[in-house]
């Protein structure tokens, strides 16, 4: 079978311990630079929630040599794309820019790398403060379950854990963040030898290295961050949630603890969540959706995060149908999932899957330059994003069924989000007793966690 | 290994890297061809990746959706693989997802559009799949009632969320509910409950067919590799015979008023302000897209500057042409603070009136023309862009050339250009105000911009 080819690159890292990674294709008159810094809200404290992805946004105004305004407008002059995102375990910066204007993008990721401080000042915090509160209120307090998400986390991943608080932050750290813990944040995490930089597309290679060296080199090394050890979630009891919401539809949240990125059971789950949900055919649409018509729509996923991970289903009710209805299918299709197993036909349909997404982000530059990066500060080895697809060569029924058990007879939490007045149509609190959970769940492979 | 160069100590960061001369964008050529029944196909072989694009623009859309029927022309598009002679809709999906396609069918206003994108080593199969949903489909009244449940259902969901409430409700104000584009094509509860199978199946037999029709072809495959596969699957298709264009009426000017959607407790006010402006292939195009780059297309862009960065009032806020077959909307649009929603439409007047009054500086407009051209060179990495670009010249009948001369066409807006267009499209007293917020906080605020009484809108966007 002719799989993708892998991506080819080359590596080095430079005196201050800045990793760089170079991809060249000359197949589009493009290049993609990624700068991505291995620090991310799990790096917060509680009380400073929001405060990497408040960072993210101070990265954009400016830094002692560009002023306020200029990184958007000069990028923006050649026609540039241009933005930054904050996850829990990263921030990336990125732009992707006509081939010949490499240098540029590679003189303001240096100058916002090694020169930021200097050019931070209280009008700036202040008003990014407002945008991102704004953001909160765009992308989550104003969208229907916007905020689901944020309780769930908080649920299963439990206090204090880093990933139980918000990417975004709450409104009232926010309103909390000082001067001082900017800089703070950026002295401890913003250094070279926390981040790398990945070239992808079309450029001179020679010329490329020298303008890295020209830039980057005479950065200051910064601290030696210890790595993070893993810290999966355990929940000792199932938790049963109602919230009244501006929502028109009922929709119902279950989920469990899961593997961390990279592991053989997040491949395996993630194989098996897309037999659940993914296509007319699949074990929770078909019954919900196509035949039962009790949903308007499922979706089972995993997420393996750096240090540990979870596996959600969701489900929306079709207006009038209750949210203790619903449940009871989901946990009739597991069983019966247990019972009957799943099929070689089925893992190879969720294989080619997997292979055509991946292709899809290998037809753009920025699409290698993300991956290569990812791989490089959450797994250590840039290759792993040449794993991605053969990760997923070899699984068996067994095995998937195997890691499907491990999860599904753990305890889980369950959120009912009901429009407001309408908690009848929750779930009842105790309806997750599985009778499959008679079956002894299969002990973990030795290596993983 | 470490770096080549020792760390310059001279390195003057003040000094930003010289501009260097754009790269010159080469386009790979469209192979034309035609099946024996008249289909014309476009073919751009693209070999850096292993997939290929199949693609359908038939150039009928929500905007010919018989009067009331509004959401037709949607259902007969996402019905097509919902069964054919010889598979039923569980087998299509089935055969789509073990080869890992990815399959759509959607009804824009001006255009109906298919898709399906494969990797190579599946095509022959992904052009069977294809062909026999485009050409052969029985549309079940089965699966008829379960889609159109699917669809009520989705418009009652898109009443949670304000930006959409806001966008559907602010083309109805300005196009009204009489002109096509007033009404968005996925319908409303009322004309989509109305919906029979036999509706759908007059939509087909009316609209598809290979004279009403273009396939385009993008990536990795060659027209010998393909076109003897979409002979022998597509060169029978009868289909709809050939009929006259449709003619949109043009649209009247947008009322000068505000219009608000109650929505208590919203912690943000949508906003959405405009008018019906230009066509996509109006000679005021580039124009056009050439000052609104300046005004709120892109994050240094002046509304953008202004309402986020100066005021922190939004998360982003944008201005847009939409350019559709007869003239389509200019609009401003973005989430503003709930306690900012006066201020946040004043400001956004006061920009629209100042390129109206005024247009761009010299500066401003080689800033522009200059990024439009770098972005172009950035349009054409992945096989769905290319097939985009196809589209265009399809749908709304630009000249073969287009995309060779699209450098030229930037180089030439003078900035006499701008303000023309600026004096036609941009009058602020010519524009209608809507406001998805909640209206105990805001409507105080939006009634002092003196446009008279704040008129109350339903979440449809009908008066209440």
């Amino acid at each position: 079978m002719p799989g993708l080819k892998p991506v080819t690159y080359e590596q080095y890292a430079l005196a201050n311990g800045l990793s760089v990674i170079l991809h060249r294709d000359s197949a589009s008159p493009v290049a993609a630079v990624m700068v991505m810094y291995h620090a991310g809200s799990r790096n917060e404290t509680p009380g400073r929630t929001g405060l990497a992805h408040l960072f993210e946004h101070l990265m954009f105004k400016g830094s002692e040599h560009v002023a306020d305004g200029d990184h958007f407008r000069l990028l923006q002059e050649i026609g540039a794309m241009v933005n930054g995102s904050t996850s829990e375990d990263r921030t990336n910066y990125y732009e992707v820019v006509p081939s010949n204007c490499l240098e540029l993008a590679l003189w303001l990721e240096s100058d916002r790398m090694g020169f930021l401080p200097g050019a931070v000042d209280q009008a700036k915090l202040d008003n990014q403060r407002d945008v991102v509160k704004n953001e909160r209120r765009q992308n989550y307090d104003n969208v229907p379950y916007g905020t689901s998400y944020e309780t769930i986390a908080r649920e299963v991943y439990g206090p204090g854990h880093p990933y139980s608080w918000p990417v975004i932050g709450s409104m009232e750290d926010l309103s909390a963040a000082s001067l001082e813990d900017v800089k703070g944040f950026f002295r401890t995490y913003y250094a070279p030898n926390n981040a790398c930089i990945v070239l992808a597309g079309d450029f001179p290679r020679n010329q490329a290295m020298d303008w890295i060296g020209k830039y980057f080199d005479p950065l200051p090394r910064g601290i030696t961050l210890t790595k993070s050890a893993l810290s999966p979630a355990v929940l000792a009891e199932d938790k049963h949630l109602v919230s009244e919401e501006n929502v028109a539809l009922p929709r119902l949240f279950l989920a469990w603890p899961g593997p961390s990125r990279g592991t053989r059971d997040d491949a395996l789950l993630d194989i098996l969540t897309t037999i659940l949900s993914s296509g007319k055919n699949s074990r929770l649409y078909r019954p919900l959706v196509f035949e039962k018509k009790i949903a308007q729509s499922v979706n089972a996923y995993t997420e393996g995060k750096e240090i540990a991970g979870m596996v959600t289903i969701d489900a929306t009710a079709k207006p009038g149908t209750g949210l203790g209805e619903i449940e009871k299918c989901v946990h009739e299709v597991i069983e019966r999932l247990f019972a009957d197993g799943v099929t070689d036909r089925e893992i190879e349909a969720a294989y080619n899957g997997k292979e055509a997404q991946l292709a899809g982000r290998l037809t753009t530059a920025l699409g290698i330059a993300g991956g290569l990066a990812t791989s490089f500060t959450l797994t250590g080895d840039a290759e792993n994003f040449n794993r991605e697809i053969t990760r997923f060569q070899g699984i068996t029924p067994e095995e998937v069924l195997a890691a499907g058990r491990r999860i599904f007879s753990s305890r889980h939490m369950t959120l009912n989000v009901v429009p407001r007045g309408r908690s009848s149509l929750a779930s009842p609190a105790a309806a997750w007793e599985l009778t499959y959970a008679g079956l002894p769940a299969p002990p973990a492979p030795a290596g993983t966690p | 290994m470490t770096a080549l160069n020792a760390p310059s100590r001279l390195l003057d960061r003040t000094r930003r890297p010289p501009l260097e001369p754009l790269p010159r964008v080469t386009l790979p050529p469209v192979q034309k061809r035609e099946l024996s029944n008249g289909l014309p196909i476009r073919l751009v072989e693209q070999h850096s990746n292993p997939q290929v694009v199949i693609s359908i623009v038939l150039q009928s859309g929500g905007a010919v959706d018989p009067r009331g029927k509004s959401g037709t022309a949607a259902l007969t598009a996402e019905l097509l693989d919902a069964g054919t002679g010889s598979r039923d809709a569980l087998g299509i999906s089935e055969s789509v997802e073990f080869i890992g396609a990815s399959l759509s069918f959607r009804a824009g206003a001006d255009a109906t559009f298919g898709s399906l994108l494969t990797l190579n080593r599946h095509l022959g199969e992904g052009i069977a799949l294809f062909a026999d949903i485009l050409a052969n489909p029985i549309f079940p009244l089965r699966e008829f009632e379960r889609l159109k449940a699917h669809r009520l259902t989705s418009l009652v969901e898109q009443k949670d969320r304000a930006a959409t409430v806001a966008s559907n409700a602010f083309m109805r104000v300005i196009y009204g509910e009489e002109h096509p584009y007033g009404m968005d094509p996925s319908g409303t509860e009322e004309s989509v409950s109305g919906l029979t199978r036999d509706d759908v199946c007059g939509f087909y037999a009316e609209h598809y067919g290979p004279s009403n029709a273009t396939l385009i072809v993008v990536g990795d495959t060659t027209m010998a590799d393909i076109i003897s596969l979409l002979e022998r699957q597509l060169g029978h298709w009868k289909g709809a015979p050939r009929r006259a264009a449709i003619t949109i009426p043009p649209p009247q000017a947008a009322p000068r008023r505000v219009y608000l959607i109650d929505r208590p407790g919203a912690p943000q006010s949508e906003i959405r302000i405009g008018s019906p402006a230009l066509a996509r292939n109006s000679p005021d195009y580039f124009p056009a897209t050439v000052m609104n780059r300046v005004l709120g297309g892109q994050f240094s862009s002046r509304i953008n500057m202004n309402l986020r960065e100066k005021r922190g009032l939004t998360y982003g806020a944008r201005s847009a042409f939409i350019f559709l077959k007869q003239p389509g909307p200019f609009m401003v649009a973005g989430g503003f603070t709930g306690s900012g929603t006066g201020e946040a439409a004043e400001q956004l007047l006061l920009e629209i009136g100042a390129m109206h009054r005024e247009g761009v500086t010299d500066q401003e407009l080689e800033f522009s023309r200059m990024g439009l051209s770098g972005g172009f060179a950035l349009s054409f990495e992945t096989p769905f862009q290319v097939a985009g670009a196809l589209q265009n010249i399809v749908l709304y009948g630009l000249p073969d050339d287009y995309y060779e001369r699209y450098i030229q066409s930037l180089a030439s807006v003078t900035s006499g250009d701008v303000m023309r267009v600026a004096r036609a499209t941009l009058d602020p007293d010519a524009m209608a105000i809507l406001v998805v917020a909640d209206a105990a906080g805001t409507k105080g605020g939006l009634e002092s911009l003196g446009r008279g009484e704040v008129i109350m809108l339903d979440t449809g966007g009908a008066p209440r």
